[in-house]
Parts: C-alpha cells; sequence; structure tokens
C-alpha cells in the first residue's frame, strides 16, 4: 500500500479536481475516504480529532493488517501522476456555468458554455446536458404514464452526447473525465462492451473518480468478466475489487479486501457499511448489528445503508432500536427510499401490515427499482395473506435482480402456501441454484418434497443431506433426515443421523421431544443390533425423562436384562457367579 | 395481480388519432347539407368511412401507423385527385397546429361533428356522426383522452404531433448513424438493431432464417448424420427458388404496413413518435398472433416476433398478456428454458387473470387462478415430452382447482390427463392419478389403469357437459372414440364368475362418440363472437385495400364501386371459429384412423381427404400433415412407391417450415419399405437406425414412434434372415406392449412373430403366434390384419404339408373378400401366391385342367409386385409361373417367365452390391 501520506495528498487534490467537474458523488466519496485515512500519531493536531476513532473496538477487530509504511510484497502499485489543469485560471464564462450548474439549472450551464474549448469547460457543458436529459427524463416518466404501464422514456442528449463524445475520442483530445461521461452515455444506449473498454481507461488513466468504478462495476456482471478487465494496479483499484466481489456475491473475498483497506482507511466509515454488508449476506447479525452501531455514533445522519440495519433490528426485533432507528432516519430526511423502508420495517414488526405496505410502496415510487423494498413488500403481503399480491411483488422484484434469491424462495413459499409444492419446487430450485450454501432454501425444498401431496421423499433426503452440509443453524436437516429414514426402513441411516443430531444436541445444549425421539429410537435400534451396552446407555439416559417414554426404557431395559440372562453359557463365563 | 399501481382508462390520444380526427372531419363536416365537397358520390364517401372504421379497429400491429403510412394507405384507397385533395388537408391541418391553444381549438371543433342526442331533429340527407356509432364513440373517446390530459399531456402531444409530421417531410434520417462497430459483439450489434426500423429489421430477421432453413435443407435433408448415400436416396427437397420470396411474402402480408413507401429508412431517433394501438387493439393483435402460432408455430419466426414482443414489453410493462405470448413462441420452438421461463413469468404478474378470454368470477376471488398456471405447466411438459413431470403438475391442477372449485378448469385437466396417458402408453402411473382423483381410492377398489382412464374419461365427459363446455365436450368424445377404439371394455365391477365378459371393441361405440363430437358444429353455426371477428374482418379489410384498383372506381356513377369490398367486408369467414373447426378436422383424422384400423381403406382415404380439403386452413399444420401422411400411405400401398415418392415430394414443401417430424418419419417409412422390397438390407438398417434416433427419448417419449422403430428393426432382422434376432426384438417389443396396454399394436407384433417362425421353418411354432394374432385382430375389430394374419396362418398349414393345403386354401379362400376389396398391393400379390401354391401342392388338383386359375393368380400377382419393386416375391411369383409352364410343355412362355425370374434375382443380388442404385431410379 502507498504511503497514507501520498493518499492523502493524491485524494486531496482529486477532490478539488472532481468538485471542479461537478461530480460531487465521486468528489464526496473521495472526502469521506481523505477523512478515513488514520491519522499518524505525530502529526496529531487537534482540528482533526474530531474525526478519531481511536477507541474504536470494531475497528481494532477488523485491523488484522498492520499498517505497512512499504507496499506488501507482490503488490507494488503503479503511480499515477496526478492530472495536471490544463486551465490554470478558470474562465469567467466556465465560473458562471459552473454556478448556474450549482443551482441545478443544467440546460442553462450548457448554454453558458456552448464555444468554450477548454477541456473542463467541454466536459462540463457535455455533463450537464446528460443530467439535464436525465432530469426531463425522470419527469417524463411520470407524464407519460400510460394505460399499460409506465412507458420507457429515454434520455434525448444521449445521441448528440455520443456522437460528441466519439469525435473528442477519436481526436484524441478527450480527458479521463470525458471518457467517463463516454463510457456511461454507452452504457445508457445499452453497448456494454464499448462501455466496459472506455471505463477501463478512464480509471486506468484517472483512478480517483469513484463514479467510474461504480459504472464499470455494474458492468462486470460475472466473475469472468470481471477478470478480463485489465486494470492498472492502484490503491483504488482494491475498493474497486471489494465492492464488485460484494455484488458478485463472494462475499468472503471481499471480506477479506476491505480488511486490507482498513489498513489505510481505518476511519472510513464506507468501507465499515461495507463489511457490515458483507457480514449481514454471511449472516453474521451480532457483528452488523455492533458494527452499525458504531456507525450511527460517529454519523448520526447517514442514511445511506440504513435499511440493512434495519433489516437486521427487524430479524432481532428490537423494538426500541428500531423505531429510534426510524425516528431518526425521519427526521433527517424522509423522502429517501432508505428511511420509508426503515418505517416500513418498523410497522411489519408491529404486526401492521397495510402502513408497512404503505411505506415500501412509497419507497418504490421514490426508487422503481429498489430491489429490498419489493421483497420485503412481497413478505408483508404473504402475512395479510394476499398471495396474488405477494407473487406479483416478488416477481418484480426478480425482475429487477434475477440474482436475488430471497425472492425467488418467496416466490416459492407463497405458491406453497397455496398448496401447490410441486409449482413451488421451480422457485426453490432457482433460489437454491443461486445461494447454494444456504441450509433454509434447502430444508424448504425438501419440505416442499416432503408434503403430503408430493412424498417425493427421495428427494427430500437428498435436500436435507445439502441442508445438513452446510451449516444447518436451526438443527432441522438432521432430525428430518433421522426421520425420513427411520420411515423409508434404512435403520442404519436412521440411527447414525438420530446419533449425529443427539451428539449436536448435545453440544448446544438443547433439550425437548427430538432428544428424546432420538434416545429411543437408538435405544431400540441398538436392541434389535444385539449390542446391549448401548441400548441401556440410551435406556439410562430415557429414565431422565418424564412421560411414557420413561416407561418404555424400563421395559426395554427390563426386555433386555431378561434376553441376557436367558443367554447361555457366554455371560456365565465373563461373570461368574 | 389485483393492483399495484393499476390506471384506469385506456385510451391515449396521439397524433395519429389526431389525424383521424382530422379525417372523421373531413368525412362528416358540421352543418353540410348531402355530400361533402371532395366526394363526388355516395360509394366514395362510404369508401372513407369504412376505411376509418377499419383504422380504428384493425388489429394487424403493436404500433400506430405513422403518418407515411396512412398517407400511403390514402392514396391506395382511391387514387384520383379526391385522395391527394384529402392528404393536402390533412397535412396543412396537422402542421397549422403549433401552440397548445390550436390543439384546445381543435377538439373543440371536432366536438361539432357529433350530433346532439336529439338527433331525431336533424334534416335529412345531413351527414352527423352518431353519437354511439363506432366512429361515434371514438370521436368521443377522443376528446375525452384530451380533455383529461394534464398541460404537460398537451405539450407532449404538440411535441409529438411536431415529430410526426417531421418525419413525412423530410424522409431521410437527421444524421448519419454514428459507427462503433470497433467491439462488434453480438450483443452489442443487437442493440444497434434494436434501434433500427423495427419492421424492416424484422423482415430481414425473417428472411434471413427463411433463407438459412432453405438452405439447411438443401444441405441436409434429415439428420446431421446420414451418410451421403442417404442423402441421395430421394432427391433433395428442392426448393424452388422463389419459394423463400413466397414465405417472406406471406410474413409481409401479415402487417402490410412495411409496404413500398416505407422502405425508406426511418428517423432511428429514439424518441421518435412510437405509440401503441389502443389495448382492445393490441389484445386483438396478440390474439391473432396466438392463433397463428397454434396452427403454424413454424410460421412464426423466433426471433422476429421476439423483437415485437420486447418492443411491446417496453412500451406496455402492465400489459402481462406478452409473456404468454413470449411462452407460445418458444413452445413452438422447442425453447424448453424460455417457455418455462415466460410461463412462470406471466402467471407470477397476472395470476391468469388477464387477457381477452378472461370472466371475472361473481365473488370476489382472491386467489387469482393458479390453477390455470398448473394446467399450462402440465401441457407444456406434456408438450416437450416430460410425461411424469407432466402427471406430477396435472394431478395438482386437479386438486387445486377442486380446491378452488373452478369446475371448468377441472374439466379441462382430466381431458387433459386422459391424453396424456393415451398418448404416453400407461403403465406404472395408477398411484398418481388414484392418490390424486379421490374417486377410486375412497370405494376402495382398486382399478386397473384402463379402468382408471375410462373412469376418468367418463367423468370429464359427464363434468363439460354439465358446464356446457361444447369445445370440451367435442373434444371428450373424440377421447372416448379413441378409447373405445384401442381398449377393450372390461365391466368395472365384476363380481362373480357369471359377469360377462365381452372381450371385444366396438366400432358402433367408436362411431357413436365421432358422431356427438361433430354435433359440436352445429352448435356454433348460430353463434357469432363479435368482438375478435370485428377486428379481423377490419384487419382483412385494410389488408386488401391495394386490390381493388381497378376498372370500378373509374366510373364513380356506377353507384356499386365499392361493392367488392362491401361484399368483403360482409362475407368474411363464417362465424365459426378457429378453435371448432380444429376440433371437427381432428374428428375426420380419428374417422380416419378408425376406418384404417377396421380395415377400410376408401373410407380411411376419403376422410384423410375430407381433413386435406376442408379443414387444411383451421387446423394445425402437424394435424394437416398427419392427414397428408395417410394419403400419401395409402398410395404407397396402393400405387406404388414412385407415385408416393411424388407426393411425399408435394408434401415435404409444403410443410417446409413445420416441424417435419412426420413427415420425416412417413419418409423414412417409405424408404424403409422401399428398401426392405428391394433387398436392400444394409440401406434398410440405416434406416432403421435413424427411425431410432428420432425414437429416442432424447426428445421425449412417444411410444408410437418406439413401437414403430423395433417393428421395423425386427423386420429388418427377418429379412436378413436372422431369425433369432428378429425373434428377440419382437419379442421384446411385445413385452412392451403390453406393459403399455397397447394392444392393437399386439396383434401385428405377434403377426410379425408368427411370420418369423414361418420363414425360419418352424411352422409349428408360428402356428400359435398366427392364432393368437387373429384372436386379437378379432377382438378389436382389425379386420383387415386379419386378413393378412389369416393369410400368414394359410401359409404356415402350407408349409406343415401338401395335406393341409385344401385347408389353407379354405382360409385364403375366406379372406379373399377383404383382401381383394381392401388390401394393398402387397397383401394382393401374396394371397394371390398363396393361392397359387395352394393349388399346386394339392394333390387333387390337376395343373393341366384348370392352369389358368394358377396362371392368372401369379400373373396379378407379379404385375403388382413389379408396381412394388418387391424382387423376392416377384421373382417366386415368375418361378411359379414358369414351372406351370413347364409342366404344360409351354416353352416360350415358360422361358419368359424365367427370364423375368432371373431378372428379379439379379436385381436383388445386385443390389447388394451396387453403391447408389437408387438414384437412378428415382
Amino acid at each position: 500500500m502507498s504511503s497514507k501520506e501520498s493518499c492523502r495528498s493524491e485524494l486531496r487534490i482529486a477532490i478539488r479536481q472532481l468538485s471542479d467537474r461537478c461530480l460531487y458523488t465521486a468528489s464526496k466519496w473521495a472526502a469521506e475516504q481523505l477523512v478515513g485515512i488514520e491519522q499518524d500519531p505525530a502529526k496529531f493536531t487537534p482540528s482533526n480529532t474530531r474525526f478519531q476513532r481511536g477507541s474504536s473496538s470494531i475497528r481494532r477487530k477488523y485491523r488484522t493488517h498492520e499498517i505497512a509504511a512499504t507496499p506488501i510484497a507482490g503488490v507494488s502499485y503503479v503511480a499515477t501522476p496526478v492530472m495536471e489543469e490544463d486551465e490554470l485560471v478558470d474562465g469567467d464564462f466556465y465560473l458562471l456555468a459552473k454556478s448556474y450548474f450549482d443551482c441545478r439549472e443544467y440546460k442553462r450551464a450548457a448554454h453558458v458554455l456552448r464555444d468554450q474549448t477548454g477541456r473542463k469547460s467541454v466536459f462540463l457543458r457535455c455533463y450537464a446536458l446528460y443530467l439535464a436529459g436525465e432530469k426531463r427524463k425522470e419527469e417524463e416518466m411520470i407524464e407519460l404514464e400510460g394505460p399499460l404501464g409506465k412507458s420507457d422514456s429515454v434520455n434525448r442528449e444521449l445521441v448528440s452526447l455520443e456522437r460528441e463524445l466519439s469525435m473528442l475520442c477519436k481526436n484524441g483530445t478527450i480527458d479521463p473525465f470525458g471518457l467517463y461521461l463516454y463510457g456511461l452515455v454507452l452504457k445508457q444506449k445499452g453497448s456494454e462492451n464499448l462501455a466496459r473498454t472506455v471505463l477501463v481507461e478512464s480509471v486506468n488513466s484517472y483512478p480517483w473518480n469513484w463514479n467510474a468504478w461504480t459504472e464499470l462495476r455494474s458492468l462486470c456482471s460475472t466473475i469472468d468478466i470481471l477478470n478480463t478487465v485489465n486494470l492498472n494496479s492502484h490503491w483504488m483499484k482494491d475498493f474497486f475489487l471489494a465492492s464488485a466481489y460484494q455484488e458478485l456475491r463472494m462475499h468472503n473475498e471481499s471480506l477479506s479486501k476491505y480488511e486490507y483497506l482498513l489498513g489505510t482507511f481505518g476511519n472510513s466509515n464506507y468501507i465499515q457499511a461495507q463489511i457490515a454488508k458483507a457480514q449481514y449476506s454471511l449472516r453474521e447479525f451480532d457483528q452488523v448489528e455492533a458494527l452499525f452501531e458504531e456507525l450511527m455514533r460517529s454519523d448520526p445522519y447517514r442514511v445511506e445503508d440504513m435499511d440493512m440495519y434495519s433489516n437486521v433490528l427487524y430479524a432481532k426485533e428490537s423494538f426500541s432500536a428500531l423505531s429510534y432507528l426510524a425516528h431518526r432516519v425521519f427526521m433527517t430526511d424522509k423522502y429517501r427510499p432508505e428511511s420509508c423502508c426503515i418505517i416500513g420495517n418498523y410497522y411489519s414488526l408491529k404486526g401492521q401490515h397495510e402502513k408497512s405496505v404503505m411505506y415500501f410502496r412509497r419507497a418504490l415510487k421514490l426508487n422503481k427499482n429498489y430491489l429490498s423494498a419489493w421483497t420485503l413488500m412481497g413478505h408483508e403481503f404473504v402475512e395479510m395473506k394476499n398471495t396474488p399480491a405477494a407473487v406479483d411483488a416478488y416477481r418484480r422484484a426478480v425482475d429487477v435482480d434475477p440474482c436475488d434469491y430471497r425472492a425467488w424462495y418467496g416466490l416459492g413459499q407463497a405458491y406453497e402456501m397455496m398448496g401447490m409444492p410441486f409449482y413451488a419446487l421451480h422457485y426453490f430450485q432457482k433460489s437454491v441454484f443461486l445461494q447454494p450454501n444456504d441450509s433454509r432454501l434447502w430444508i424448504a425444498m425438501a419440505q416442499c418434497y416432503e408434503t403430503e401431496q408430493l412424498r417425493m421423499l427421495d428427494e427430500a433426503i437428498k435436500c436435507y443431506k445439502r441442508a445438513a452440509a452446510c451449516n444447518d443453524r436451526e438443527a432441522i436437516a438432521l432430525y428430518q433426515l433421522a426421520k425420513l429414514h427411520a420411515e423409508l426402513g434404512h435403520p442404519e441411516e436412521a440411527a447414525s443421523y438420530y446419533k449425529k443430531d443427539l451428539e449436536r444436541m448435545e453440544d448446544e445444549e438443547r433439550e425437548g421431544p427430538n432428544m428424546v425421539e432420538a434416545l429411543l429410537y437408538l435405544a431400540r435400534y441398538y436392541k434389535l443390533q444385539d449390542r446391549f451396552e448401548e441400548a441401556e446407555v440410551y435406556c439410562t439416559r430415557l429414565l431422565d425423562y418424564s412421560g411414557p417414554e420413561r416407561e418404555t426404557a424400563k421395559s426395554l431395559l427390563r426386555g433386555m436384562r431378561s434376553s441376557q440372562s436367558s443367554l447361555p453359557s457366554m455371560d456365565v463365563e465373563r461373570f461368574p457367579p | 395481480m389485483s393492483g399495484i399501481f393499476k390506471q384506469p382508462g385506456a385510451f391515449a390520444i396521439t397524433p395519429h388519432k389526431v389525424s383521424v380526427c382530422i379525417l372523421l372531419k373531413i368525412y362528416a363536416p358540421p352543418a353540410q347539407i348531402s355530400l361533402p365537397f371532395p366526394f363526388s358520390s355516395v360509394a366514395h364517401h362510404n369508401r372513407l368511412g369504412l376505411f376509418l372504421l377499419s383504422l380504428t379497429k384493425s388489429c394487424d400491429d403493436i404500433l400506430e401507423p405513422k403518418l407515411d403510412e396512412l398517407i400511403h394507405q390514402l392514396r391506395m384507397m382511391s387514387q384520383n385527385w379526391m385522395s391527394t385533395w384529402i392528404i393536402d388537408q390533412l397535412m396543412t391541418r396537422l402542421s397549422s397546429l403549433s401552440s397548445p391553444d390550436d390543439l384546445f381549438n381543435f377538439f373543440i371543433d371536432i366536438r361539432g361533428i357529433l350530433g346532439g342526442p336529439d338527433s331525431g331533429a336533424i334534416e335529412d340527407d345531413q351527414i352527423i356522426l352518431d353519437l354511439n356509432s363506432n366512429l361515434g364513440i371514438f370521436l368521443r373517446r377522443c376528446v375525452l383522452a384530451f380533455n383529461l390530459l394534464s398541460f404537460e399531456g398537451v405539450c407532449h402531444l404538440l411535441t409529438n404531433i411536431g415529430i410526426y409530421c417531421k418525419e413525412e417531410f423530410s424522409n431521410c434520417p437527421p444524421y448519419e448513424a454514428p459507427s462503433l462497430d470497433d467491439s462488434s459483439s453480438n450483443l452489442e450489434t443487437y442493440s444497434e438493431y434494436e434501434n433500427m426500423d423495427l419492421e424492416n429489421f424484422v423482415y430481414e430477421k425473417v428472411s434471413e432464417e427463411i433463407e438459412a432453413r432453405k438452405e439447411a435443407n438443401e444441405r441436409i435433408p434429415f439428420h446431421l448424420h446420414v451418410p451421403n448415400t442417404l442423402l441421395s436416396l430421394v432427391d433433395d427437397i428442392d426448393v424452388p427458388v422463389d419459394s423463400a420470396s413466397k414465405q417472406s411474402e406471406k410474413v409481409r402480408v401479415a402487417s402490410p404496413y412495411g409496404d413500398p413507401s416505407s422502405n425508406m429508412l426511418r428517423d432511428d431517433d429514439p424518441s421518435g413518435a412510437v405509440f401503441l394501438r389502443t389495448n382492445w387493439q393490441v389484445q386483438g393483435y396478440l390474439q391473432e398472433q396466438a392463433d397463428i402460432i397454434e396452427k403454424n408455430g413454424g410460421a412464426v419466426s423466433l426471433n422476429g416476433f421476439e423483437i415485437v414482443l420486447r418492443q411491446l414489453r417496453k412500451l406496455a410493462p402492465e400489459l402481462h398478456r406478452v409473456h404468454f405470448l413470449s411462452y407460445l413462441n418458444s413452445l413452438s420452438h422447442d425453447d424448453y428454458i424460455a417457455a418455462l421461463e415466460n410461463l412462470h413469468c406471466y402467471f407470477d404478474y397476472s395470476a391468469g387473470t388477464e387477457g381477452l378470454d378472461f370472466v371475472p368470477p361473481a365473488g370476489s376471488n382472491s386467489f387469482g387462478r393458479y390453477e390455470v398456471a398448473l394446467l399450462c405447466l402440465g401441457m407444456m411438459h406434456f408438450h416437450f415430452g416430460h410425461p411424469k413431470l407432466a402427471l406430477e403438475v396435472l394431478t395438482e391442477a386437479v386438486r387445486v382447482s377442486q380446491q378452488q372449485s373452478n369446475d371448468t378448469c377441472l374439466a379441462y385437466t382430466l381431458a387433459a390427463i386422459s391424453n396424456l396417458l393415451f398418448e404416453n402408453g400407461i403403465s406404472s402411473t395408477a398411484r398418481l392419478i388414484g392418490s390424486s382423483y379421490s374417486l377410486f381410492t375412497s370405494i376402495g377398489i382398486s382399478l386397473s389403469v384402463q379402468q382408471q382412464l375410462f373412469v376418468l374419461l367418463r367423468g370429464s365427459l359427464k363434468r363439460a357437459e354439465s358446464l356446457k363446455l361444447k369445445r370440451l365436450v367435442a373434444s371428450n368424445h373424440l377421447a372416448m372414440a379413441k378409447f373405445d377404439l384401442t381398449h377393450v371394455q372390461r365391466p368395472l365391477l365384476s363380481f362373480g364368475p357369471k359377469a360377462s365378459m365381452k372381450l371385444s371393441t366396438c366400432p358402433v361405440n367408436v362411431c357413436k362418440e365421432l358422431r356427438l363430437s361433430s354435433h359440436l358444429i352445429s352448435d356454433f353455426c348460430n353463434e357469432s363472437s363479435a368482438m375478435t371477428i370485428d377486428g379481423a374482418f377490419s384487419t382483412a379489410w385494410l389488408r386488401n385495400l391495394p386490390k381493388p384498383t381497378g376498372s370500378l372506381l373509374l366510373c364513380p356513377e356506377n353507384g356499386s364501386g365499392s361493392s367488392s369490398n362491401v361484399s368483403q367486408f360482409c362475407a368474411q369467414p363464417t362465424s365459426i371459429p378457429g378453435s371448432v373447426m380444429q376440433v371437427l378436422g381432428s374428428s375426420y383424422l380419428l374417422r380416419a384412423t378408425a376406418w384404417e384400423l377396421y380395415g377400410s381403406t376408401p373410407l380411411a382415404r376419403i376422410n384423410a381427404l375430407v381433413h386435406a380439403t376442408c379443414f387444411a386452413d383451421a387446423s394445425s399444420s402437424s394435424d394437416t400433415a398427419l392427414a397428408y401422411v395417410k394419403l400419401i400411405q395409402h398410395l404407397a400401398v396402393f400405387k406404388g412407391y414412385k407415385e408416393a415418392f411424388s407426393a411425399l415430394k408435394i408434401a415435404e414443401e409444403k410443410f417446409l417450415s413445420v416441424s417435419k417430424s412426420q413427415i420425416l418419419l412417413l419418409k423414412l417409412q417409405l424408404l424403409h419399405d422401399h428398401a426392405l422390397h428391394r433387398g436392400h438390407l444394409k440401406l434398410a438398417q440405416k434406416l432403421c437406425d435413424e427411425l431410432g434416433v428420432l425414437a429416442s427419448p432424447v426428445t421425449g417419449v412417444d411410444m408410437n414412434l418406439k413401437t414403430e422403430a423395433s417393428l421395423r428393426h425386427a423386420r429388418t432382422l427377418l429379412a436378413a434372415n436372422q431369425f433369432r434376432e428378429a425373434a428377440a426384438v419382437a419379442h421384446s417389443l411385445f413385452c412392451m406392449c403390453y406393459k403399455y396396454n397397447l394392444q392393437v399394436e399386439n396383434a401385428s407384433v405377434l403377426l410379425l412373430l408368427a411370420e418369423i417362425h414361418k420363414k425360419s421353418g418352424n411352422a409349428v411354432l408360428g402356428l400359435p403366434y398366427a392364432l393368437a394374432s387373429l384372436s386379437f385382430c378379432q377382438s378389436f375389430n382389425l379386420d383387415l390384419l386379419k386378413a393378412s394374419a389369416t393369410l400368414t396362418l394359410a401359409e404356415l398349414w402350407l408349409s406343415l404339408g401338401s395335406s393341409h393345403a385344401t385347408r389353407a386354401l379354405n382360409l385364403v379362400h375366406g379372406a379373399f373378400p377383404m383382401i381383394l376389396g381392401h388390401g394393398g398391393l402387397e397383401l394382393r400379390s401374396r394371397a394371390y401366391i398363396v393361392e397359387a401354391k395352394c393349388y399346386l401342392s394339392d394333390t387333387n388338383f390337376c395343373v393341366f385342367d384348370n392352369y389358368e386359375i394358377v396362371i392368372d393368380s401369379l400373373r396379378q400377382a407379379s404385375d403388382e409386385l413389379q408396381l412394388l419393386e418387391f424382387h423376392e416375391l416377384a421373382a417366386e411369383a415368375f418361378y411359379l409361373m414358369a414351372m406351370v409352364y413347364d409342366k404344360l410343355g409351354q416353352l416360350e412362355k415358360r422361358e419368359e417367365a424365367a427370364a423375368s425370374f432371373q431378372k428379379h434375382i439379379l436385381a436383388l443380388q445386385n443390389n447388394k452390391n451396387e453403391d447408389d442404385p437408387l438414384v437412378s431410379v428415382l
């Protein structure tokens, strides 16, 4: 990793350059990372203490890599020279245009710059045109809502922008920012391959534009594509890879990347949130909660990613924390899809599903492609027993992202609820295909096979086996496997699964009817196998329980004793009177 | 779904509608007495009216026509100065709309041409649009839609009208399309196409596809791995060069707006005005496409139609029926994965409650109609040849529709299940049906699978009758007929030994069921389903616009100028829906099959002919192909192979676009028969292997195909004198047929076994098989097969020694009426030869006295065999003839016969060595 100081100076210049070009999100991101770089204790200045969170326990937890001043072996970073600005003194027209732009008067800004030839001006003009088109597009989406749904309106500036940018590209007078915009335009027009190469060129020559990286990430939809992309090694590439891995559901790879980045950007909220995201996907809810609590402390007005926090709180059923969070984001910015989602979650937890649906709908109005809102709304409809609506909502989620296994799973569940297990299997298969390491999905599929209508027990056994193989937390699979094998008349398998289940229950110190059942089965099984010693062990354990099983155990013991005593010679030899 | 984001109303005002309004104003200017200005006659005036009506109704495309298309059509409509005047008017009025206020005024103006509610008060001759006429309603909807527009909407309308006009005024693209093909992957080029003119692109695609298909056909008649010798067996289907253009012409007709004038590249500005037609028209279009796919799936190009659907999906994301069409499209092109996806997608979105056929349930049923989803899914699995999956799904469908008390769906599902059981043979499915259809298990009686099927059919028929589902009743009758045809009826409950067991099928029942099924047509004669047909009329009328340009229009005073159109308009096809025609057609096909089995070839032929001539348009292409197959088979059996092959060529051309499995099968069958007759055993074996490939379970199990393949395999082995192997194959085939209850096939397998034993010289072993086959034939009333079994029996007796000659002769004579009346060439000649042999081996028979009988028979036989090119039997006939002549001392004739004998024997032997013999013959 290049030294913190060099990162810092690179970022400082980049922030200036980015905000000169009105790439606000990118400069925001860069500034966040700038502040996220840990201060060297030597240069501790009082003005920076605000951002120090040296006491953070979480941070220490993930600080596996010690800060190294020298690059880590094997990784050598290409030093990208910081771009020189071509116009040292900004033109007057540029200044006017930038003020217009800042006031969101895009067309006006573009008009002011119509005859300017400086690179910065050209970029700003194109970017303003692009944004004007986007704004108009969004408005038209509402205006043109037809009887059969929204018609797909397009950004009308794209064509002329593409023409101009491709011309610049051919002349070689395009700068990295222009390339970024060109990539953006190409992507919207659907020429993904070209867009990818253009964006790669852009980030290779100017790596600090996070916008370009995110566009590039959305174009790397498979791991193969990601591997073919030829990127210079720069520390920004690590950010990119980490987030790309996350998109591709390679959560562990992504986590390790982020942990590595924490070495330099120890205080970055962004990284912390991303780590929380990855942990959430790995279902480590406790850690996620801790991370978010920390994040809330350091950045109390944050709305981004907070919907995930609310999901965790929902799963842990912490009413008050969820309501606190909801209140907070509501006060911060109520017209953010995330805020609406959080409030929806809160109402859902309260059991007020109609209200919750209302808020999810609002979230969707704000962002039609807000994936989790569709899925969550589906859950609400399931709760309200409005299965057709649930199915519709889930299907829309799937159409937004065909890799969303939760929505597929929801679809399966909805159909299973309607008594169509065979139909549901299709959906479970889809979800299992996308997330083969989730035992819950396998168990759901197995239960589907097991239903009264299907009774395809062999398939159910296969599914339970997969579930047992991938860390089944609720420990349903082992028990079910044992039961199914017993039912199908495979005593050996049944006994071995009961035994495993028993061991597991002992490990986790759980008691319950399953325990009794397992003990009873094993006692009987070993008795039939004439392995009386084992049988006796299980019987004696059964004696600790009350209920009919105890009596059964007693009679079993009695039976064994009598048969043992009736066994001739052997006993006599071993235990002479 | 029961409505997230549901918008009321389905009528948006668009530039095209504005033009129609302008035309309406020209058609009926306010406060005009008698004919308005440009029209010289009432006929002309009416023609414009009809044109406008058609514009508002036709459903042949999803997009509204652009201005140039509209103008083109106007020109087509009448080709004199009048149309020019109208077009000028249209253009000037359109271009005068330059501010929102103009639009407001225009629509206020428009309202004036509507008659008031008190239309009785107006004078005669005054032209006023009736409020409630089709055009009046259209106009009112336009006005209403305009009034509902927000100001933004009005602005959009204005810009769109500007674009709409500009496209016409400047027909050149505004700029050169940028070329970015540096990294031209498929995806990229594709998305480029998307922006291009859709229709042109579709045509290109379609004609490309057809070209490709044609090429593929030229190169490879059937499988890719067929050796070259096979290719030359039958001359390749020589597609005439113009067939491609014919095809594309056909497609072109399907959406006429791509015609000459629109050949220029249209503006590919993505913001260009692309508007959907009204909901009603789009639905009508989809319905029409669905019909086309059903009838002849291969004719719709997969990609071309998919592009249309994709555009539709983009323009109307809430129109979920598109997914269903996508499903149908991929189904007809055997794209399993896409079909599955689209089916699920459609039902997920709409819960089966969208589409023209949906009648909202009386009570608020929040469940949706997922049982229909199951039914469709089951049919899909059935189509793709996954009977087990299909049965699982259909079982679930039965359960769900019982739960939802959707009787209609239940009836259809039961029909589908019985269909499935028929098609795929019945063996181990008992458990599934038993568990689903609780009737059986609840009574506690275990029925044979056959009986279950019977109960199922009866139940489904009754249900359909009580629900008055006429089509279903008819097709259930057909299914019953099929059942009666192929299954011996046993009483469901038989107690004690006295229960009567009548072990035969009942042809009367078959006949009755077939009759009942055709009652359907009378039910529909008086009905007319107005809506869809209305749209179809308009579409058809618009399509025929360019046709009547002839002399009639030049004499406008005639008054009958547009009579041809009017009659066309009224005399469009009968009001009998296509689906009814289809059921009727298949009843004729079933009749043909029944008669084939019962052994009356003329009747079978007539029924197939009726189907091919009367129902070819209405029924699906595979049904039509089947009718052709039957006719060609008939030709082969009665007229020899030459004619059959020439007919086959015609059929192959006709069904070029259809999945050719049936035709292909027929081709293989014919070639195989031919090869066997001519003694090309290697070739026969190859063809047999081909058949085996067709029957392989990769593409799903088809029991008929399977039995056919192994039957032919056994026959090939028999011809190669590998008796043991042949017997083994036949035996396993028998076991399979027995397992799947294919009784009719059993009869022929048994006969084959008898033949094998006969040929191997074990006449004694052969006898029981022949007798068993006979009894099968008897109980299933298979008269022709019975005759042929009798013949084999006679041969078997004969080979036991001359003492049995009389018995054999009696048998042959008994079978003669049937054989001569209905038998094919081969059977007849075989009978003649056997008869001759019987006479000759009979010790009491004196050759000198009665030689003419023998010679006559043999001559007949040899003539017919020569037609068939059946060398082996022909040689035998000539040999016998020579012997007889020898006995008689007629040396010349003997030499002649002997020469013929030699010729055939040589042909038989030479063929085995020659490489490519058939080419010269064909």
